[in-house]
């Protein structure tokens, strides 16, 4: 079953396996480090169905729920792994 | 020798020039462009450098405006070196601006900063290895502390002194990728193209079919415009103009279709490369970071734990909102205040020398009652811009704004636009001139027209100061927070209503992307607190006073001629006349047309304007509502109340939009529509009252 970013819940990992649709938002989220392989970490969520904001190669960002919802992720898991991410 | 500084945003790029540069900066905005241009002069030595400190950016491909200014600037102006700026905290991401660079111009030292902030959160940086990784001098700096950023100019002036260009290393793409590059590069390689640019960089854009290349820029140095005005702040705008000499198509054309029939379009080549230099900067990273896990949390994480939590993120952005408007438009009244004060008794002691000369009575009037009232009145709000603009410069350093952005961001979705909009339409209850300004933190120009276009809806200080002396003497009692309420709420109801109307007048199909990086907090340097909040109520005052001294004394003229006879028969009341068969249909009479008339120039005269035509003397807002009490009935009172609230705030917000906008055809399409959309407003509230038995 396929999994997108938006479907993590606060504290969960994943890796982006491939990113929806293209153009400006697909090349904004290439700037900005998302690329297949990345370990992604959702850390909250806005109430209301605002942005999310995600931990990825050691900083942060914010994303919409639409725009979460073209990441495409695999292997989530919650266990700490030897990645810097953990240690922020 | 021409030194630019390149980097993300939030790197302390600005600290730097800052240091640099002092106050011998120039700034205004790139050609065509809505984005700040700063450059500036040092001497070191024997030479002379021209720093120009490039807009942050993340990438070098040509979306952004701020990605496409980096670059045609290192393109078409070839600078002798690239400061590359790097946060040792996120050097990743960071790095892969760096590798666009090095493919771009091969001078490049890149400065460490952040090195701190990193140690706090675990990692180390070898900075002799992360050198040699990339085969580029790197300096360690301390932007915040002023540590190492003379090494820093050192460093790039001997590197531009430097008689061959070095060799850095060259991103080593996966072989079918590299195979593809190198047949582009050998049909490339003998054109004229490649003499200009590294063939490399050459070859990557041409998989990526990127337009720039084969365009033949001439540039034009604007000097006309620079010999008017040379302000050593705040140059009107870029001092450099670009004009497309020629467009060639080059070789390869056949080559990209057969490509593209084995599945490798731009897009495709694009996504290859940047997934490359990702891979790049992981293979090399370990041999200059190391990082150990702790189990401390740092201080962004912390903070953001409470700033953003769901519970507690609202109430603090409430406290913080609270602070700046107490700050900025409250604590501020006693320095406004001294402002208006020191005009009046300055105009009393022009007026006491003219007497003394015998100077005739108009021109004492003009002095005392047209200049010096009417400058007087815009001027005591420039404390008020400044010490915004001082919260709103640190706010945005500290990385509170991203935050607020973060937060508000659901209410902006509503209406269309990007979460940074939030902070400018929220400034706009303060005053809508450092709203109309707040918006340059929006990156795409279509979500910055919006926001713009819309602030003058809402109601600024002054604006509500009128509303609630005039809803306080038709509703007496509880029934007037009910109307102020109800105003309000067709105030935000517009705001959005507009916000998606516009969407469609100015095309903007794609919604920008809400993807936005929220950086580590920071306490900001008092420096680079106190030059953007000098430089920005510098250049308002620059652009604003002549309109504002021509606007005065025109209002002074219609309202004082023909000499000695009552208000009604002056030019400004004879206007008001033949105005009224626009206020006709809305219950206005000529009195009111005229208030509305000059409330273009500042909104907060408006009251007094009332009390001169209603024969109310001094300035007393009560006593001039309670006089219009009787000549109104509450209906007229409110319908003239929301046409107050709609209509254009003032003079200043329309220079301003001007100047942020760019565009004179927007400016005056902003107040037409202001006023179209408040006297049809007017209109509906009239009728719908009057059909629903109101009085």
């Amino acid at each position: 079953m396929e999994r997108f970013l938006g479907d993590l819940k606060p504290g969960e990992r994943a890796c982006v396996e491939h990113i929806k649709g293209g153009g400006a938002l697909r090349r904004r989220m290439m700037d900005m480090g998302i690329v297949p392989g990345v370990e992604l970490e959702v850390v909250r969520c806005a109430p209301w169905g605002g942005p999310l904001q995600v931990r990825l190669k050691g900083y942060y960002l914010a994303m919409r729920r639409g725009e979460c919802a073209k990441i495409i992720v695999t292997g989530s898991h919650q266990e700490p792994i030897e990645h810097l991410l953990a240690s922020r | 020798m021409k030194i630019a500084l390149v980097g993300n945003p939030n790197v302390g790029k600005s600290t730097v020039f800052n240091a640099l540069t002092g106050s011998n900066q120039q700034v205004g905005n790139w050609a065509g462009k809505t984005v700040e241009r700063k450059s500036g002069i040092i001497q070191r030595a024997t030479q002379e450098i021209e720093l120009v400190d490039l807009p942050g950016t993340y990438s070098l491909t040509a979306y952004s405006q701020e990605e496409i200014i980096t670059r045609e600037y290192i393109l078409r102006e070839k600078p002798d070196v690239v400061m590359a700026m790097v946060d040792a905290s996120n050097i990743e991401r960071n790095l892969y601006l760096v590798l666009q660079v090095l493919e771009l111009a091969p001078r490049v030292v890149v400065g460490l900063n952040m090195m701190d902030l990193a140690q706090t959160t675990g990692i180390t940086i070898q900075t002799a290895e992360l050198a040699s990784a990339l085969n580029v001098p790197v300096v360690e700096i301390v932007a915040a502390k002023g540590k190492g950023i003379e090494e820093f100019l050192t460093e790039a002036i001997r590197v531009g002194e430097l008689e061959q260009d070095p060799l850095p290393i060259k991103v080593s793409y996966p072989d079918e990728l590299e195979q593809r590059i190198q047949a582009m590069e050998a049909l490339l390689v003998g054109t004229a193209w490649a003499a200009k640019y590294p063939l490399r960089w050459l070859a990557l854009k041409r998989l990526e079919r990127d337009p720039e290349i084969g365009q033949e820029w001439k540039i034009s140095p604007a000097l006309s415009r620079k010999s008017k005005n040379n302000d050593s702040c705040c140059d009107p705008g870029d001092a450099v103009n670009y004009e497309l000499q020629e467009v060639a198509v080059l070789p390869g054309e056949e080559l990209l279709r057969a490509y593209e029939a084995e599945g490798w379009s731009k897009d495709h080549f694009e996504m290859a490369f940047a997934d490359a230099k990702y891979k790049y900067i992981s293979q090399i990273l370990p041999r200059f970071r190391s990082h150990e896990n702790l189990t401390k949390p740092t201080w962004t994480d912390l903070l953001d734990g409470w700033i953003l939590s769901p519970i507690w993120g609202y109430p603090i952005m409430l406290v913080v909102l609270a602070v700046v408007f107490w700050g900025s438009f409250v604590a501020s009244a006693p320095i406004g205040g001294a402002v208006s004060q020191a005009m009046a008794w300055a105009a009393d002691v022009l007026v006491r020398l003219l007497q003394w000369g015998h100077a005739p009575d108009f021109v004492q009037s003009l002095v005392r009652d047209g200049i010096f009232a009417g400058v007087g009145a815009v001027l005591a709000f420039v404390p008020q811009i400044a010490i915004f603009f001082a919260f709103f410069s640190f706010l945005q350093d500290s990385g509170y704004l991203a935050r607020a952005a973060f937060l508000g961001d659901r209410f902006m979705q509503l209406m269309g636009l990007h979460g940074k909009s939030f902070f400018s339409l929220v400034s706009g209850f303060g005053c809508n001139v450092p709203g109309i300004m707040a918006t340059r933190t929006l990156e795409d120009p279509k979500d910055r027209l919006i926001t713009m276009l819309i602030n003058p809806l809402i109601p600024c200080v002054p604006r509500l100061g009128v509303m609630s002396a005039v809803v306080a003497a038709f509703f007496p009692g509880s029934r007037g927070s009910v109307v102020m309420l109800s105003l309000l709420l067709i105030s935000m109801i517009l705001v959005m209503f507009s916000a998606l109307f516009l969407r469609r007048v100015v095309k903007q199909t794609e919604r920008s992307a809400f993807v936005m990086e929220l950086p580590l907090y920071h306490i900001p340097t008092l420096r680079n607190v106190l030059i953007p909040t000098w430089q920005k109520t510098y250049s308002f005052l620059k652009r604003a006073w002549t309109f504002i001294l021509v606007a005065s004394i025109v209002v002074w003229v219609l309202s004082s001629y023909p000499q000695g006879v009552p208000m009604s028969a002056t030019w400004a009341g004879k206007m008001g006349g033949w105005l009224a068969f626009i206020g006709g249909p809305l219950g206005f009479d000529w009195r009111i047309m005229v208030a509305i008339v000059f409330g273009f120039t500042a909104k907060e005269t408006t009251l007094s304007t009332l009390g001169i035509l209603y024969g109310v003397a001094a300035d007393a807002s009560q006593s001039i509502a309670q006089a219009m009490t009787g000549a109104m009935t509450p209906l007229r009172a409110y319908t003239f109340l929301v046409v107050y609230m709609l209509y254009i705030p003032c003079l200043a917000s329309v220079i301003t939009t001007y100047k942020e906008s760019g565009s004179l055809g927007w400016t005056s399409f902003g107040v037409a529509y202001n006023l179209i959309l408040s006297f049809a407003m007017g209109w509906i509230v009239f009728h719908g009252g009057l059909a629903l038995g109101f009085q």
